[in-house]
């Protein structure tokens, strides 16, 4: 046997095993330390000496012409080293995170209130910020496109030198006339979503700095190092080799640090330092941050859906509107994933979708954790319960007749084939005892005239990782150094998931080696290759893959030492407990350490690269149709509300929730990664809304945008983790960082509506809205 | 008795001040060590903090005293260095999160939030712990809605914080056993 197939088939049988040494064993976050005592680890801890500010001159407008920018008073106060406009940039003007549509620094016009038009450098941030009001920029003010479907008229004003239609996304499976004459009972609504923000307590901060030999690097807080470095290269005009990011430790991710502006703010230091020759640190205020960050799209989503008598779905037709903002970020990949997703996790026959992202003056949205799904999510369970509603059957049983089991085709006719769906549908139920609450519930608000209660369900599926969202690989580095700890460095990032820890874990399972031999190294563009970006909650499922990958050819290495030494064959050892033994018996083995100092010794390299590439998915872009991602992850929750019918005010009792994580490898943390998420849902079901008015943010402050505090966390949030083994995820592990924000929103409208009767279908469902929707409904009683 | 260190020079991330700004002579005690320096007027308790004393684990969230990554314990209060000028902090004594740990052991609160999971992306914990040990100190017997009212001006985007709210129950717990043990 060749010692690749040696390999392959040791990989398999560890992917196989279904007893694990370390896996789904609690592992503390391996930084975690390092946080409770306060250490410094942030970029903004980071910097030492002397250094200079640098910050952005912004628009005032959400849409206005440039005819001049005047620098000189600026320039002339004492402290100011620099100011610089478009035409400073030495390389290209081009700060887009993946289509090169958005300028670093405006040129002739700017399109959404808050984009950049200069940078001022000085020294001191007050001397800085003075400046700033001394650019004197000339606007000519041009009519504002405050909503995408305005913008999708023909007379519209163009944003930019497009179409503001960026994408137009279709699913078409069966026909969808031939699915509605079917139908005994139609459904049509439309759904309103608001523009919320990931909001990472952290904001955007890079510091950059010249190194003796000419180098720039630069120290940030991001998801992705490697989109910040090609591009900052690429805007400076300088050789691949004359730029460093390293990112710093990151106070939260959520999509926004993967998307526009930890691009800006690395490349504002960057610049300051390639123009000065100085030490730069840029970084943003919350109020900033809360305007150019990339937003959760707003959606609106109108659905017409057709069932049977008896609750079987026979046809469903969307439309999706996501209004992008100025820029495209990555809009048309969420509204792609919206679409996808628009059917909810049922087996539907005949499905037609047409899915559009539209540019509009409103601040850039793209990136946030869920990626459209959630808006998705919201619309479709609304949906399944405004079906069941009418056809006078329980939410729960609606969804049984429809949900996707083992062998049923989603909306793109894909096959699933794997039954995480039932599974977590089974144990929310049983576990929030769903049909002894709702009666109760049911019972109580016959007599209570004031507090309301209600219970409220949803399902979801989530494609994994990229699929059609680009190319789905990783790498991983891992040497195993002389006194045999073991270091793992790559590209991924942690921001707060545990996703690294996960990628501990695996190296440490494969190696049969305590985790704590085993340190991360902080991803650098210098030491690493690109692992491709942090998104899409593919860390531990894609990552985890090259990891093991490493760790495989590693423990492939170790193991022809160890067969020598042991006189037997590699395939007879067993790794575990820091010992290499012959078939698991400690006396005839080796200390992992003894083996390691005993293959170095003999020249053998202890330092891979694992690499992973998930196999490409295929689908029609005419119809949608195929295969678009290579598994699911499936979940469900069970939200308890109580309204308060003469304030309005809704409070979240009580979540249930489960999820299908194909293989738990990092319990602690898929539990925190549950509860996070389900607050974040709730505080996007409840409160959170960037609200703009005529393009302007009127709300980029904690005191306007309202996350949830410890006091609006519910009671008790019971997590239930599912194992339903994915088709290519480590050790079977599916998606699972960015799935819990998904379905709150959908769970909790369907809680309020159960309480109130009546349904909402715009959030967030603040007091005012939900008090005029009780309202609304008592008129109609009478 | 406790280290003297005397900080003259300002870092020259604080702002070179007006030629008019009168610079203010503060003493103030933070960690058990004495410091005096010059500060302009208008310096921020967080600012003085982070910058001039290097003490870098407390926070800056929002500048708008909403989110608590900056909290610290002045005079025995817990307080929110953002919304506090440096001057105000004359002859005050401060604990940040850098003086929690005592002979290089952890705080119970600081176990208690390691060992509970009580922290995800950690920008937050500092502020957390500090508000945490403040509650403490108030009520040694909290329950949990207490706990949940007590942190409440304390933002974590990340955990939901469930492991949070364990976290300090625990952390009370133990406190509890140690005065026992003490008495």
């Amino acid at each position: 046997m060749s010692s690749e197939e040696e390999i392959l088939k040791r990989f398999a049988a560890i992917e196989q095993a279904r007893e694990f040494y370390i896996i789904g064993k609690k592992v503390s976050r391996v930084d975690a330390l390092d946080a409770v005592l306060g250490r410094p680890m942030y970029t903004g801890d980071l910097v030492t000496g002397d250094f200079l500010f640098v910050k952005a001159v912004r628009s005032p407008y959400a849409h206005a012409l440039i005819k001049g920018i005047d620098i000189s008073r600026a320039l002339k106060q004492r402290g100011i080293e620099a100011v610089i406009t478009h035409r400073d940039i030495p390389g290209e003007n081009d700060a887009g995170s993946l289509i090169p549509d958005r300028p670093l620094l405006a040129v002739d016009k700017v399109r959404h209130y808050g984009e950049a038009v200069a940078l001022v450098v000085g020294s001191g941030i007050e001397t800085v910020e003075e400046a700033i009001r001394l650019v004197d920029v000339e606007y000519e003010p041009l009519p504002v496109v405050k909503d995408p479907f305005e913008a999708m008229k023909p007379d519209a004003p163009r944003i930019q030198n497009r179409d503001n239609i960026v994408t137009h996304f279709k699913i078409r499976k069966g026909n969808i006339e031939e699915g509605f004459s079917k139908a005994d009972i139609i459904v049509e609504n439309t759904y309103k979503t608001q523009f919320m923000d990931g909001l990472p307590l952290e904001t955007e901060v890079a510091y950059a700095f010249p190194e003796k030999d000419g180098r720039i690097t630069c120290i940030s807080s991001m998801q992705n190092p490697f989109d910040v470095y090609n591009k900052v290269v690429k805007i400076l005009g300088v050789g691949p080799e004359d730029v460093r990011v390293i990112q710093a430790a990151t106070g939260g991710g959520f999509g926004p640090k993967s998307d526009e502006t930890p691009i800006d703010i690395a490349a504002y230091a960057c610049l300051a330092v390639k123009k000065t020759g100085k030490p730069a640190f840029a970084v943003f205020t919350r109020e900033e941050a809360t305007t150019v960050q990339s937003k959760r799209h707003a959606f609106t989503i109108r659905h017409k859906t057709g069932a049977t008598r008896d609750g079987k779905l026979v046809a469903w037709k969307s439309e999706l509107v996501a209004d992008t903002g100025a820029y495209i970020s990555k809009g048309h990949l969420v509204i792609a994933r919206a679409t996808f997703h628009c059917t909810g996790p049922y087996e539907v026959p005949h499905v037609w979708a047409d899915g559009y992202c539209v540019l509009t003056n409103n601040t850039i949205a793209g990136s946030t954790r869920g990626f459209g799904a959630p808006q998705a999510h919201f619309a479709a369970e609304l949906q399944m319960d405004a079906l069941a509603k009418k056809l006078g059957i329980d939410p729960v049983e609606i969804r049984a007749r429809n949900i996707l089991r083992p062998g049923s085709l989603t909306a793109t006719s894909q096959r699933i084939d794997d039954a995480g769906l039932e599974i977590c549908f089974g144990k929310v139920v049983e576990t929030a005892r769903w049909h002894q609450k709702r009666r109760e519930y049911e019972e109580l608000n016959r007599t209570s005239s004031r507090i309301k209660k209600g219970i409220g369900i949803a399902l979801l599926y989530h494609g994994n990782t990229l699929g059609p969202e680009g190319e789905d690989f990783a790498t991983v580095h891992v040497r195993i150094e002389e006194d045999g700890s073991v270091v793992v460095q790559t590209g991924l990032t942690e921001y707060g998931t545990g996703a690294l820890t996960s990628l501990v874990i695996i190296v440490a399972e494969i190696l049969g080696i305590p985790a704590s031999w085993v340190r991360m190294e902080r991803p650098d563009t210098s030491a690493v290759t690109s692992s491709g970006p942090t998104v899409a909650s593919r860390t531990t499922v894609i990552g985890g893959r090259a990891a093991a990958d490493a760790a495989t050819q590693l423990r492939g290495r170790l193991a022809e030492v160890a067969a020598g030494l042991l006189g037997c064959s590699p395939d007879e050892l067993v790794f575990k407990d820091g010992v290499v033994s012959v078939g698991g018996d400690r006396r005839r083995g080796i200390g992992f350490r003894e083996l390691v100092s005993e293959a170095s010794r003999r020249g053998v390299e202890l330092r891979v690269r694992g690499y992973y590439i998930a196999p490409p998915t295929r689908w029609d872009p005419e119809t949608g149709q195929g295969a678009p991602y290579n598994q699911y992850t499936f979940g469900a929750l069970v939200s308890e509300v109580e309204v308060d019918t003469e304030t309005g005010l809704v409070v979240v009792k009580r979540m249930t929730a489960a999820y299908d994580a194909g293989r738990v490898i990092n319990p602690l943390g898929l539990l925190a990664v549950i509860e996070g998420g389900s607050i974040q849902g709730l505080g996007h079901a409840l409160t959170e809304e960037i609200i703009h008015e005529n393009g302007v943010v009127v709300n980029p402050s904690l005191h306007g945008y309202i996350i949830p505090t410890a006091s609006e966390a519910p009671e008790w949030i019971e997590p239930i983790a599912v194992e339903s083994p994915g088709r290519i995820g480590a050790f079977g592990a599916k998606a699972m960082g960015e799935i819990p924000v998904v379905l709150p929103m959908a769970s909790i409208a369907n809680a309020v509506a159960h309480a109130i009767g009546v349904f909402i279908r715009e959030t967030p469902l603040k007091p005012e809205r939900v008090l005029k929707a009780i309202r609304e409904a008592e008129r109609k009683e009478r | 008795m406790p280290r003297k260190k005397r900080v003259d020079r300002r870092k020259p991330r604080a702002k070179a001040a007006p030629p008019t700004a009168q610079l203010a002579k503060i003493n103030v005690k933070v960690n058990g060590v004495q410091y005096s320096a010059e500060v302009e007027p208008r310096m921020l308790l967080v600012h003085f903090i982070r910058d001039v004393l290097g003490l870098t684990g407390t926070h800056v969230g929002c500048d708008t005293g909403n989110c608590g990554a900056c909290t610290v314990i002045m005079d025995g209060k817990s307080v929110k260095s953002c919304n506090i000028f440096a001057v105000q902090a004359d002859g005050a004594e401060i604990l940040t999160v850098e003086g929690l740990a005592r002979d290089g052991e952890l705080h119970p609160v600081q176990q208690a939030f390691w060992e509970h999971h009580g922290l995800q992306c950690g920008f937050c914990t500092p502020g957390m712990l500090m508000q945490a040990y403040w509650l403490l100190t108030q009520n040694p017997s909290p329950t949990e809605e207490d706990v949940r009212r007590g942190l409440s001006g304390n933002l974590c985007r990340c955990t939901g914080y469930q492991k949070i709210v364990e976290a300090v129950l625990a952390a009370a717990e133990q406190m509890r056993g140690q005065q026992q043990e003490v008495r």
